[in-house]
């Protein structure tokens, strides 16, 4: 198996083109920018000019001299200045402007990633880049054992298969796994006719009782002295937000030792895309259907993880397979807190049948629900309060991620009015809460695409319109 | 396992008690890991006594305090299914909403244990007595034994584990006893030695067939079905194998009953009892602790010359078929009196089943169906008086197809 490396992400519907980037690059190499801010194919839109770190580096192919190299440890493309013979051919050859002249020594310079810990990424005050840490989760788990069959009937694209085998792939074997109906047994992990479709013990819990199987499971090995075991599950929402509720509540109440992953793809998708507790406003479901008298549904979701934390749950998180870095962390917290108390973790999952997105755009769904607030990435302990682990500042206006959804295409400016201040309403209160969590990235700043405040230009919006011209 | 002598009596400390006491001990000396709790008249006294005796270190068992009867059940099958031995109680509407899991418990072949503390059910509401409850769970696949006295409670519970946990059986049992005059009504009980419990119940055996443990990984209860082939018939196995531990459980009933009568000196009639129906020409049918009442009645009738005896129903599930129409074979006429209704059949449920059993004997017997002790009403030995001249009435060739409701002008 290959590795993986740690990598500078840019997202440029975050970039508002300040340059700040720019400016904290230089700073630390004391030299010029090794990255550019450079005007894309439209006004106010942006694109980064950066090396790729390339798995095949095509500015080493054509180095003469071998001065460029990739490290086979940290990914990152070397420059040897000793070996350099300033032909410039590497230059000419990356085709992403990853390598340039530095002026101020005429010679090349390249982005190094700064050890780890790029200076550009701490800068940006949006969020537009991003060190991702996904490729040490790739080295560390990617050949660990698969526990579930290779041939889940799941759809294609499906994120809840997606979150199910990173899961169970980190969990291990010494473990319970409870998948009440939906579609994660539906599609075969509990197995059919005498045969399981899971490495580890696994069963269907009914709809309803979910978390109190698994309170007698925990307790009776507590009893026995078999502590080390987790007693899980991987349930969707309605299970959890509907039906089931009484026993996820009764056992956060009594602070039954399990991991309860709730897996909400905001209805009964396997049963045909009803609605449930935690289908959002407007959303189009079968039982929610778009005609002259109703266009999708009439109520909110109910805000499950903020209602476990008001149980005071040993661990309560909220997390995105869009940003699997901090999924996996909050794996390992949350698995922790099961042999303590009751740990809660709430996984948003786009459902490309159901929510009508095509399947390559799952993960874009993932993230842009998170960058536009619709989903906010935090987690709580009785002792720490809420904190968020994502900011939620900057956001993008909701509608960039509803746009993307075909569940919401009906959606009229009054809906998406209603949604979008939904939206600031529950970051608002999230706010509140979490008086603790640390300050974002950056002061904060207005939203791309907002009006400039009347009166005097500042540094920021005159560099946007010199990069704009460049 | 038969290490204790053939005794008279093997009693321990004697105490005055009430049924759910008496249910309490009979749980405690059976010795569960679990019992889950939630109240519910008239069983809530028993689930009292069972958090008392773990605070007071009596019983070593975890106790789960939930949040309703549903989630009762479900800790008990988690912890089944991670291999501990269960315990708990419920009545009517907890009963209800127990219904989901509770249904699945005998397919999942767990054997269980749980009391019924026999109440009428909602609507119109009612907190007391009458058997409609566990009458209208019958079809499920628990196995059900009704009690008749406190010490009668006690005793069939660890029965009931030596049932339930028979590799021939392995189902749940429910072991009823009556709302409000067995539950509240006080007796002397007898308490065995915890030894000689254990000695007599063994080693547990909960999960050898199905298991959620990681050092035994399966799936439980994968889907089973589908279109035809493998799937259905797969299904049909899991059915009949339980129609068949439900038909090996009439004889493990009896042995088990015998063992205990062996180690106590109390032996209950495990399948049915007859009482006076030796020389009976008719007979009364009867169920829980109604039954005092109908001896006292039939004693009566006796002293009168007239003919009569009883055959009392323990087991009700699996329903002892060939014993009971043997018993009431000779009989020119059977009168069934019920605590609950069959709706769909104007007439008690254990009339219906009594009528399926007649049809078995080459020769027609006519059978009348009483309907009383509903909402607590008493069934006093005037009423069974009232139904021991119905029945000779009906010897002698007054038939009714409807039912005699028997508190119905009290």
């Amino acid at each position: 198996m290959g590795a993986a490396f740690d990598t500078i992400a840019f997202k440029g519907s975050l970039c508002d083109g300040c340059g700040d980037c720019m400016t904290a690059c230089s700073s630390a190499k004391k030299g010029a920018s090794r990255l550019s801010i450079v005007p894309g194919a439209s006004e106010k839109v942006f694109e980064l000019a950066i090396c790729r770190q390339c798995g095949d580096p095509k500015c080493a192919m054509v180095c003469p001299s071998g001065a460029l190299a990739k490290d086979g440890g940290s990914g990152v493309i070397g420059w040897d200045a000793d070996k350099c013979i300033d032909c410039l051919l590497c230059t000419a050859g990356c085709a992403y402007g990853g390598i340039a002249v530095d002026p101020g020594i005429s010679r090349v310079a390249k982005c190094d990633m700064c050890d780890g810990d790029p200076a550009c990424v701490k800068s940006c005050p949006t969020g537009a880049l991003e060190y991702r840490k996904a490729g040490s989760i790739y080295n560390e788990y990617g050949g660990k054992e698969d526990l579930f069959v290779p041939g889940l009937s799941g759809c294609l694209g499906c994120n809840s298969e997606l979150i199910m085998r990173h899961t169970m792939r980190k969990i291990g074997r010494n473990s319970v796994l409870a998948t009440p109906p939906g579609c994660i047994p539906g599609m075969g992990s509990v197995g059919y006719n005498g045969k399981t479709g899971t490495k580890v013990p696994v069963f269907h819990p009914l709809l309803t009782n979910t978390a109190s199987m698994l309170a007698g499971i925990r307790r009776h090995y507590d009893r026995i002295g078999r502590k080390d075991i987790v007693v899980m599950a991987l349930a969707g929402d309605g299970g959890t937000a509907d039906c089931g509720f009484h026993a996820v509540s009764g056992a956060a109440e009594r602070g039954d030792k399990i991991l309860y992953i709730c897996v909400d793809n905001e209805g009964y998708m396997n049963t045909g895309m009803q609605r449930s507790g935690t289908t959002p406003y407007g959303s189009w479901t079968s039982t929610t259907p778009v005609g002259e008298h109703m266009k999708g549904k009439t109520q909110d979701a109910k805000n499950l993880p903020m209602i476990m934390a008001a149980h005071k749950c040993r661990y309560v998180a909220t997390a995105s397979t869009g940003y699997m870095e901090d999924l996996y962390e909050k794996l390992d917290r949350a698995v922790e807190a099961s042999f303590e108390g009751f740990a809660y973790l709430h996984i948003y999952s786009p459902c490309p049948t159901g929510w009508r997105v095509p399947s390559s755009k799952v993960i874009e769904a993932c993230r842009m629900s998170v960058e536009s607030n619709f989903v906010t990435l935090w987690e709580y302990t009785p002792k720490t309060g809420i904190r968020f682990t994502r900011s939620p500042d900057n956001a993008l206006p909701v509608s960039a991620y509803v746009k993307m959804i075909g569940k919401y295409r009906h959606l009229s400016q009054d809906q998406l009015d209603h949604i979008q201040a939904k939206v600031d309403e529950q970051v608002a209160l999230l706010k509140v809460m979490a008086a603790d969590s640390p300050p974002p990235p950056a002061a904060h700043r207005p939203p791309a695409g907002s009006s400039t405040p009347a009166g005097g230009e500042t540094s920021q919006t005159s560099l946007r319109r010199e990069i704009s011209r460049n | 396992m038969s290490d204790v002598k053939e005794s008279k009596s093997k009693g321990g400390k004697v105490i005055v008690c009430d049924g759910n006491e008496a249910a309490a001990w009979g749980a405690c000396l059976s010795r569960p890991d679990m019992v889950a709790v939630y109240p519910i008249t008239p069983q809530s006294s028993l689930v009292e006594y069972l958090a008392k005796f773990i605070a007071e270190g009596k019983m070593d068992a975890e106790l789960m305090d939930v949040e309703g009867e549903h989630t009762v059940l479900s800790v008990l099958h988690g912890a089944c299914l991670a291999g501990a031995r269960t315990y708990s109680a419920t009545s009517a509407q907890g009963l209800a909403f127990m219904f989901e899991p509770y249904f699945r418990t005998p397919g999942l072949r767990l054997p269980m244990v749980v009391s019924l503390v026999t109440r009428d059910a909602v609507s119109p509401t009612c907190v007391w007595g009458g058997q409609q409850d566990a009458m209208t769970v019958k079809e499920v696949g628990w196995i059900h034994m009704y009690c008749e006295t406190q010490q009668e409670i006690l005793d069939t519970i660890p029965i009931a584990y030596k049932v339930a946990e028979h590799p021939d059986v392995m189902l749940p049992v429910n072991v009823n006893h009556d709302g409000n005059y067995l539950s509240y009504g006080v007796a002397r009980v007898e308490l065995p030695e915890q030894e000689l419990v254990d000695s007599f119940l063994g080693e547990k055996q909960v999960n050898w067939h199905a298991c959620l443990d990681p050092e035994r990984p399966m799936a439980v209860d994968p889907l089973t079905g589908g279109a035809g082939g493998a799937g259905p018939a797969t299904f049909v196995r899991y059915r009949k194998g339980l129609c068949s531990g439900m038909q090996s459980a009439l004889t493990v009933i009896e042995e088990a009953h015998a063992d205990w009568g062996r180690r106590t000196g109390r032996f209950w009639s495990p399948l049915i009892e007859e009482y006076r129906m030796d020389d009976a020409e008719v007979a009364l049918v009867t169920i829980g602790s109604m039954t005092g009442a109908a001896k006292d009645a039939v004693d009566e009738a006796r002293l009168d010359g007239r003919k009569v005896g009883i055959v009392k129903i323990k087991t009700f599930r699996p329903f002892p078929i060939h014993r009971i129409a043997k018993a009431l074979s000779r009989v020119k006429a059977v009168g069934v009196v019920d605590r609950a209704v069959n709706f769909g059949w104007n007439s008690g449920p254990v009339f219906q089943e009594v009528l399926a059993a007649l049809y078995h004997l080459p020769v027609r017997i006519p059978a009348m169906s009483f309907i009383g002790g509903l909402a607590g009403a008493d069934i006093t030995v005037e009423h069974f008086a009232r139904v021991v001249d119905r029945v000779n009435r009906l010897a002698a060739g007054e038939a009714s197809s409807l039912p005699v409701w028997l508190n119905e002008n009290d």
